[in-house]
C-alpha cells in the first residue's frame, strides 16, 4: 500500500519538513525559514548545488557531490552520474545500456544493478536513495535537529514506474515523502506565493536533459494545473552537442574517442555559457582554438527551440487556453540563462518571461514552499495545489489497440472505471494489460502492468461484464482492480515499480504520438471494423443454424452472399467499405432476428407467470 | 448517514456537525449530488468552477497530510470522487452523457440494447462527411477539414441542443436519438484534431 495508509502519531516530533530537487546533474534542498523559502548549503564550501553524483569506494564507504565527481575520471565505474535518468528502468531496455560506462549485473531481475567496488551491486533506487541522504544530513546539520518529512520534485513527464522509484528512494533515505511535485508546478508555487499573483501561467523548463511545460491557473489561493506537456530527451546538452558537431571538423577530427567527445563537450558548454555575455568567444579545446559568434549558435540551437514550441501550443490547446490570455511566463531550468532561449519564449507567448528567481533554485525553493504547506498548520489555508496526470493511462483490447481509461492532463487524484465483456461464449478468464502512453497501439506504449482476472461464470459471450477500475493518488502513482459485476470476483494489483520508460523511450513515443497520429486512427479504425466484422459473422452464422425455420431460401440466399461480401472486405484494409457493408447486413438481418427474437420470448415465456419476472 | 468516529447523524454534510471529521459519500452519490446542484444538462460553467475550487479546497488530501489514516484516505476518495465529477460535469457533451445515463440509457455501452437506431440517411450522411475528410486528408488541406470541422461543430452544437432540450422535457427516446448524432459528429471531430497535431509538428 502507497504512503497514504500511513499512520501518523502527532505526538512524535517530525522536526523541519523540507523541499528536495533531485536533479540529474545536481540537487538541492530547501525549507522555509522565518516564512521565507530558503535553500541549504549542501556542499563542503557551503554551495547550494549538490553534484548528483554518488562514489563507491574500495574501502567500503560512499561519496555524494562534488568529492564524488572528482573520482568520476579514476574510478569511472564505481561512480555513478546521472542515475536520474536510470530511475524506474528495466535492465533488457536496450537504451540503458548506452547511458553510462557502468559494469551492470546481468540476471533475470527486472531491475538494474550496477556492479560497484565496497559491496553487493546497487539499484538506482539506492544510488538516488544516497544522494537524498547527503541532502538530509545537510538539512539536519543546518538546522541542528531532526528532519523526516519532504517534497520530492519529479519532471512532470515522469511516469509511474519512475514516481515510485523516487518515493521509494526517499523511503531508502530515511525520508518520509509527503508529496512527489511536478517540477513545473514547484516552480510556479515558489513564484505564485512571492508574488500573491493571480490569474494564468506558463511554466517554461528547459533543463540539462529534459524540457516540461506547465499551464497553470492561481484563483482565490487554488493553483491548478491547466495542462502539462514535455519531451524528455531535450535539454541544454543538445546545445552543447550543436556546437560540438561543428567544431570536430574544425579541429580535423573524423572518428573522435570517447575522451575527445567528453573534452570537447565540456569546451562547447564553456563556450555555450560565455556566449550569454559575449557576442564572440573562442572555443579551446586539444591545445587549440575557434571562434564563435553568437548569431551562428542561435542558427544551430534553432530546431530544438520549434520543437518546444510544438510542445507548448498543445499545451495551450489542451488546457484551452489562448497565449493571449497568459498573465505570465515563468522560465526555471540553467538552459533558460540563453538569451536565445529568452527571446523565443517572449515570441511564442507574446510577452517578456518573469525570470528574477534563479532558475536552477526556483523549483527546490517551491517543494520547500509546498513542504511548509503540508505541514504547517498555520498555513493549511494559504494555497491549494490541484496537479495533474502527464500521460493517458489505458488498457489493451481486442487487436492491440489502447482503451485509454483516464485521459492525459486529468486533475488528480483521480479513479476512472472501464466495462469489458466477454468475446466468447463461456469464456472463464480475461487478461488486464496496463499501459501509459499517447499511441493508439499498446506496442507503441508504456506496459505498467499485466494480470489475469479468473473465476468469471461461463456465460454467452457477451454477457459477463468485467469492471477494471483505476485510481490514481495525489502523486500521479497507480493502482489498478477489477471486478467481475455479477459475481463480485474482485482482484486488486498495485503496480510494480520494476519498469519505468527511458527518456529515450519517452521522447520516442511523444514525437511518434504526434507524427503518427493518423496512422494510429486509420489503423485502430481497420481493427476495430475487422473486429467487429467477425462478431457480426459469428453471431449470424449462429442464428441462421439454430434457427433454419424462420428464414426462407431467398432471403437466405441473400444473407449468405451479404455475409461473404463482409468476409471478403475484412481481409482487406479499408475499414470505411467494411463498415458500409457491416450496415447493409445488419439491415437486412433485421427481420430475422426480429422473428428469433419472438420466438425466444414466447418460448422462455411459456409455462411461467408473468409475475416470475 | 452516521458519522463514522461519534455515530450521530450526519444529514448528509461533508463534515460531521457533531465532531467535525470528514464524512463518507453517501451510496449511489451523483455527480450532480456532489456538486449540490440539480440534474439538468444546462448549468453555469464559472459557478460550478467555483465551486469545485471551494470544495478541492475542504477535501483535497493535502488538507488532510497530518491526519490520521481513516480521514486521508476518505480525503482520498471524496477528492477522487470530486475530480471524476468535475471532468464529467464541466465538459457539455460529457454531463448530456451522464444525465441520459442517469435516466437509463447508457450509449457508451457497446451491447446493441443500449444503441439508437439512427435513420440510414444520417448514417449515408455521416459516411459521406468521412469520405471527404479522407479525400482532404491525403491532400494535406487542412484548411478545408478546418472549414468541415466548423460546420460539423455547428451540427454536433445543434443536435446536443436538441438532446438537451429533450432531456429537459424528460423526452428520454429524442435525447437517445440526438446524442447518438452527437457521438458520430464528435468522432468526426477527433479526426480533424488528430490531422492538426500532424500538422503542429
Amino acid at each position: 500500500m502507497s504512503g497514504f495508509m500511513q499512520i501518523h502519531d502527532p505526538l512524535k516530533p517530525k522536526g523541519h519538513a523540507v523541499g528536495i530537487d533531485l536533479g540529474t546533474t545536481h540537487s538541492l534542498v530547501a525549507s522555509v525559514i522565518q516564512g521565507k523559502p530558503t535553500c541549504l548549503p549542501v556542499e563542503e564550501n557551503g554551495g547550494l548545488l549538490l553534484a548528483s553524483v554518488v562514489h563507491y569506494a574500495k574501502e567500503g564507504g560512499v561519496l555524494v557531490g562534488q568529492k564524488a565527481r572528482a573520482r568520476a575520471a579514476e574510478h569511472p565505474t564505481d561512480t555513478i552520474v546521472s542515475v536520474k535518468r536510470f530511475m524506474g528502468k528495466s535492465p533488457s531496455d536496450p537504451q540503458t545500456r548506452k547511458l553510462g560506462a557502468y559494469r551492470f549485473v546481468d540476471d533475470s531481475q527486472s531491475v538494474v544493478r550496477f556492479e560497484v567496488s565496497g559491496g553487493s551491486p546497487v539499484t538506482p533506487m539506492e544510488v538516488a536513495g544516497e544522494i537524498l541522504r547527503a541532502l538530509k544530513r545537510s538539512a539536519e546539520a543546518h538546522f541542528a535537529g531532526k528532519v523526516e518529512q519532504a517534497v520530492i520534485t519529479v519532471p512532470a513527464y515522469f511516469d509511474d514506474a519512475q514516481r515510485q522509484a523516487t518515493k521509494d528512494a526517499g523511503r531508502l533515505a530515511g525520508l518520509e515523502v509527503l508529496r512527489l511535485l511536478n517540477e513545473p508546478t514547484a516552480a510556479a508555487l515558489a513564484y505564485g506565493l512571492d508574488k500573491g499573483s493571480q490569474g494564468t501561467f506558463a511554466v517554461y523548463d528547459l533543463g540539462g536533459g529534459t524540457f516540461d511545460v506547465s499551464i497553470l491557473k492561481l484563483v482565490e489561493g487554488v493553483f491548478q494545473v491547466m495542462s502539462t506537456g514535455g519531451d524528455s530527451a531535450l535539454g541544454g546538452d543538445d546545445f552543447d552537442r550543436a556546437i560540438a558537431e561543428r567544431a570536430l571538423p574544425h579541429f580535423g577530427i573524423n572518428a573522435p574517442t570517447p575522451t575527445q567527445v567528453h573534452e570537447l563537450l565540456w569546451a562547447s558548454r564553456q563556450a555555450k555559457e560565455a556566449l550569454t555575455g559575449a557576442d564572440e568567444v573562442a572555443l579551446t579545446a586539444f591545445g587549440q582554438s575557434m571562434p564563435l559568434v553568437r548569431a551562428d549558435f542561435e542558427t544551430w540551437i534553432a530546431p530544438y527551440l520549434q520543437k518546444t514550441g510544438a510542445v507548448c501550443r498543445r499545451a495551450l490547446k489542451d488546457a484551452q487556453v489562448e497565449s493571449s490570455e497568459l498573465d505570465g511566463v515563468i522560465l526555471v531550468g540553467g538552459a533558460t540563462r540563453t538569451p536565445a532561449v529568452r527571446r523565443f519564449v517572449a515570441t511564442l507567448f507574446g510577452r517578456e518571461p518573469l525570470g528574477d528567481i534563479d532558475p536552477d533554485q526556483v523549483v527546490a525553493l517551491g517543494a520547500a514552499v509546498q513542504a511548509d504547506l503540508l505541514t504547517n498548520v498555520e498555513r493549511q489555508d494559504e494555497v491549494l495545489l490541484l496537479d495533474v496526470i502527464p500521460l493517458s493511462l489505458g488498457l489493451e483490447t481486442m487487436g492491440g489497440i489502447v482503451e485509454k481509461v483516464i485521459p492525459r492532463n486529468s486533475g488528480i487524484p483521480i479513479g476512472a472505471g472501464q466495462v469489458f465483456t466477454t468475446f466468447k461464449d463461456g469464456q472463464t478468464a480475461i487478461d488486464v494489460h496496463v499501459v501509459q502512453g499517447e499511441r493508439e497501439l499498446v506496442a507503441d506504449c508504456r506496459s505498467l502492468a499485466r494480470f489475469q482476472l479468473s473465476g468469471i461464470p461461463p456465460l454467452p459471450a457477451g454477457m459477463a461484464r468485467v469492471e477494471v477500475r483505476f485510481q490514481v493518488d495525489a502523486d500521479g502513482i497507480l493502482a489498478v482492480s477489477a471486478q467481475e459485476q455479477s459475481t463480485g470476483v474482485t482482484q486488486a494489483i498495485s503496480v510494480k515499480p520494476s519498469h519505468g520508460l527511458s527518456e529515450e523511450e519517452i521522447e520516442q513515443m511523444l514525437v511518434d504520438s504526434i507524427d503518427h497520429a493518423e496512422d494510429d486512427i486509420a489503423l485502430r479504425q481497420l481493427r476495430e471494423q475487422q473486429v467487429e466484422a467477425e462478431r457480426v459473422l459469428t453471431d449470424t452464422q449462429k442464428q441462421l443454424a439454430a434457427y433454419p425455420a424462420l428464414v426462407d431460401a431467398a432471403e437466405k440466399a441473400q444473407l449468405e452472399a451479404d455475409m461473404a461480401h463482409v468476409r471478403a472486405l475484412a481481409e482487406g484494409n479499408d475499414s470505411h467499405a467494411i463498415k458500409a457493408a457491416l450496415l447493409v447486413l445488419d439491415e437486412r438481418t433485421k427481420p430475422f432476428v426480429e422473428r428469433v427474437m419472438n420466438q425466444a420470448m414466447q418460448q422462455a415465456l411459456a409455462g411461467h407467470s408473468v409475475e416470475e419476472y | 448517514m452516521t458519522c463514522w468516529n461519534c455515530h450521530t447523524d450526519t444529514q448528509g454534510a461533508l463534515f460531521c456537525p457533531a465532531c467535525g471529521k470528514i464524512t463518507q459519500a453517501p451510496r449511489g452519490e451523483t455527480a450532480f449530488d456532489v456538486f449540490g446542484l440539480p440534474p439538468s444538462p444546462t448549468l453555469d460553467a464559472n459557478a460550478l468552477e467555483a465551486r469545485f475550487r471551494e470544495l478541492s479546497l475542504k477535501l483535497h488530501p493535502d488538507r488532510f497530510a497530518q491526519a490520521p489514516a481513516k480521514e486521508r484516505l476518505l480525503s482520498l476518495e471524496r477528492t477522487t470522487t470530486l475530480n471524476e465529477s468535475f471532468r464529467t460535469l464541466k465538459d457539455p457533451v460529457k454531463r448530456a452523457f451522464y444525465l441520459l445515463k442517469l435516466k437509463g440509457v447508457d450509449l457508451d455501452r457497446e451491447d446493441p440494447g443500449a444503441q439508437r437506431p439512427l435513420p440510414l440517411e444520417f448514417l449515408e450522411e455521416v459516411m459521406t462527411l468521412r469520405e471527404s475528410l479522407d479525400a482532404l486528408d491525403e491532400q494535406k488541406d487542412l484548411a478545408g477539414a478546418q472549414k468541415m470541422a466548423d460546420e460539423v461543430g455547428q451540427r454536433r452544437k445543434d443536435a446536443l441542443a436538441a438532446g438537451c432540450a429533450a432531456l429537459e422535457k424528460d423526452d428520454v427516446e429524442t435525447a437517445a436519438r440526438e446524442l447518438s448524432k452527437v457521438r458520430y459528429f464528435a468522432r468526426f471531430l477527433e479526426e480533424v484534431e488528430a490531422m492538426e497535431e500532424e500538422a503542429l509538428a
